[in-house]
């Protein structure tokens, strides 16, 4: 390979290498760790590693002689000329759309887990799952 | 341009590890959502490079405003540090 | 301790600085990144805007509202439905709990936070619901759009519940019954927005379909794309106000439940009634 490429993948391959150990770290704590706020911690940062894992999928190299741009059109009115030069320097606009659907199912699930866990709370007195489970075996 | 705008991204993926490693290992549990807010920061800068404006702006309200907002409530109404 | 967790830290750095190079060498099987768009986006890309391809477009410069509103309507429709239903399954948990709420706010005490915060929090409400606001107004031109606004209205709004007091924002008017309301007209205007032009089309004799917005070859009715002169996108205006508007009712509706008194809910939990 050209120095050029070899640098270029050096580089994306230390964000998805890095994006792998977030992944990583936060399955160890989501099932080690005894307190149930920090398993909903370490939920939050899985399914946002998720996310930028599938945005990171609709980049592509500089075209060359230009920038790569977001998907979004400013010359307007379109002309035929605009239209390809648009094309040839845009990413994916498909992954952006697919993870925007993602980004308000994860707040959702949040938001209702968060509320159950304090009622969890209200029940049990604690947020610990070891002392829940030994609650919930005393009362059967 | 290229190799610099990559060696920005790679950075701040680095500066984002250490601040999931920090939030996972910490017992006080207010400091650990400091430390994911902090992370859910680097996560927007990487989108923003990536150039994807739309999701920086849903990501930034959502995971730096109300992520933070509801943990905070669920810490002051049970407990604030990890037990064992 | 403090050293075992700062050498954990250097550790994990180093290890993905020395593993990139595998990646380097081959081990994701090809270069990254892609030289080239895939033919799907190219597809999207040219579909966007395009005077003469005029019954395959959209007649919105931006390619990602395009999508999420136009070309997969029907994904939005089913995530604003799993929104839906997490709201209202916290309004079903908190159910007989949030009329306490109300008969605190009746006395006329004077809670929140310092008077720095509350002159501060009045200067940026308006600049805040302004921002979201033009945000969603122009997700058809420019990166925005329902849910971008949407949620920086919840995120201003939740600052007022909480620095002038629940108690405070129930008397002025954000209350449980307000904010379903306002939810509630926003889901109804998306609904009647989805099936507009399944309507028009019944109503004059031609074929239609759910979320129609341009017309096509087959289905020779739709809503207009430009109004004298001003790109409007068809049925892409409405759908990100309605949803704007849900979104920031709905957010903000959890964060009044949410934020009710620990003694308010341990006293309907053992039982005392409430009037």
């Amino acid at each position: 390979m050209s120095s050029d490429l070899q640098i270029v993948t050096y580089l994306t391959g230390i964000v998805v290498i890095s994006l792998f150990v977030n992944m990583g770290i936060s399955l160890y704590g989501m099932f080690a760790k005894p307190s149930l706020i920090k398993k909903l911690i370490a939920l939050t940062i899985l399914s946002d590693t998720a996310n930028v894992f599938a945005i990171l999928v609709g980049y592509r190299r500089w075209p060359s002689g230009s920038v790569v741009k977001p998907p979004v059109l400013t010359e307007l009115p379109p002309t035929p000329e605009r239209i390809v030069r648009f094309v040839s320097t845009a990413v994916d606009p498909l992954p952006q759309a697919l993870v925007l659907t993602a980004i308000v199912i994860g707040l959702a699930v949040i938001i209702f887990l968060a509320v159950v866990i304090m009622q969890v709370y209200r029940t049990y007195g604690t947020t610990d799952v070891r002392l829940i489970s030994k609650m919930r075996g005393e009362r059967k | 341009m290229e190799v610099l705008v990559l060696t920005l991204m790679a950075i701040v993926a680095l500066l984002s590890t250490l601040a999931t490693y920090l939030a996972i290992t910490e017992r006080d549990l207010l400091t650990a959502v400091i430390y994911s807010a902090l992370q859910s920061a680097a996560y927007a800068i990487i989108f923003y490079l990536l150039m994807a404006p739309d999701i920086v702006l849903v990501y930034i309200p959502v995971a730096v405003g109300l992520y933070p907002a509801v943990f905070i409530v669920l810490i002051k109404k049970s407990e604030r540090y990890e037990g064992g | 301790m403090k050293y075992e967790r700062a050498l954990i830290a250097v550790a994990i750095i180093i290890f993905i600085l020395v593993l990139s190079y595998a990646v380097t060498l081959g081990a994701m099987g090809t270069a990254l990144p892609p030289p080239d768009l895939r033919l799907l986006a190219k597809a999207y890309l040219w579909l966007a805007i395009n005077p003469w391809m005029r019954n395959l477009t959209v007649m919105s410069p931006e390619a990602v509202t395009s999508i999420v509103w136009d070309f997969r309507g029907l994904d939005t429709f089913f995530e604003t439905a799993v929104l839906y239903l997490a709201i209202i399954g916290t309004v079903a948990i908190y159910r007989g709990v949030y009329s306490s709420s109300k008969r605190a706010s009746a006395s006329e005490e004077e809670g929140g936070m310092s008077p720095i915060a509350k002159s501060v929090t009045k200067i940026t409400l308006p600049i805040v619901i302004a921002v979201a606001v033009a945000i969603a107004l122009h997700g058809h031109l420019t990166p925005g759009g329902g849910f971008q606004g949407g949620s920086t209205a919840a995120v201003i709004l939740l600052l007022v519940l909480v620095i002038f007091s629940l108690q405070f924002s129930i008397r002025v008017g954000i209350t449980k019954g307000s904010m379903l309301a306002l939810r509630s007209t926003g889901l109804l205007g998306i609904a009647v927005t989805s099936i507009l032009v399944l309507i028009l089309g019944l109503l004059i004799g031609y074929q239609s379909f759910i979320f129609q917005n341009q017309p096509k070859s087959y289905a020779p009715v739709g809503v207009p794309a430009a109004l004298d002169g001003m790109l409007v996108s068809g049925t892409l205006i409405l759908f990100n106000i309605f949803e704007c508007l849900a979104v920031a009712a709905g957010l903000t509706l959890t964060f009044i439940l949410v934020l009710t008194r620990e003694e308010d809910i341990r006293s309907a939990m053992k039982g005392d009634k409430h009037e």
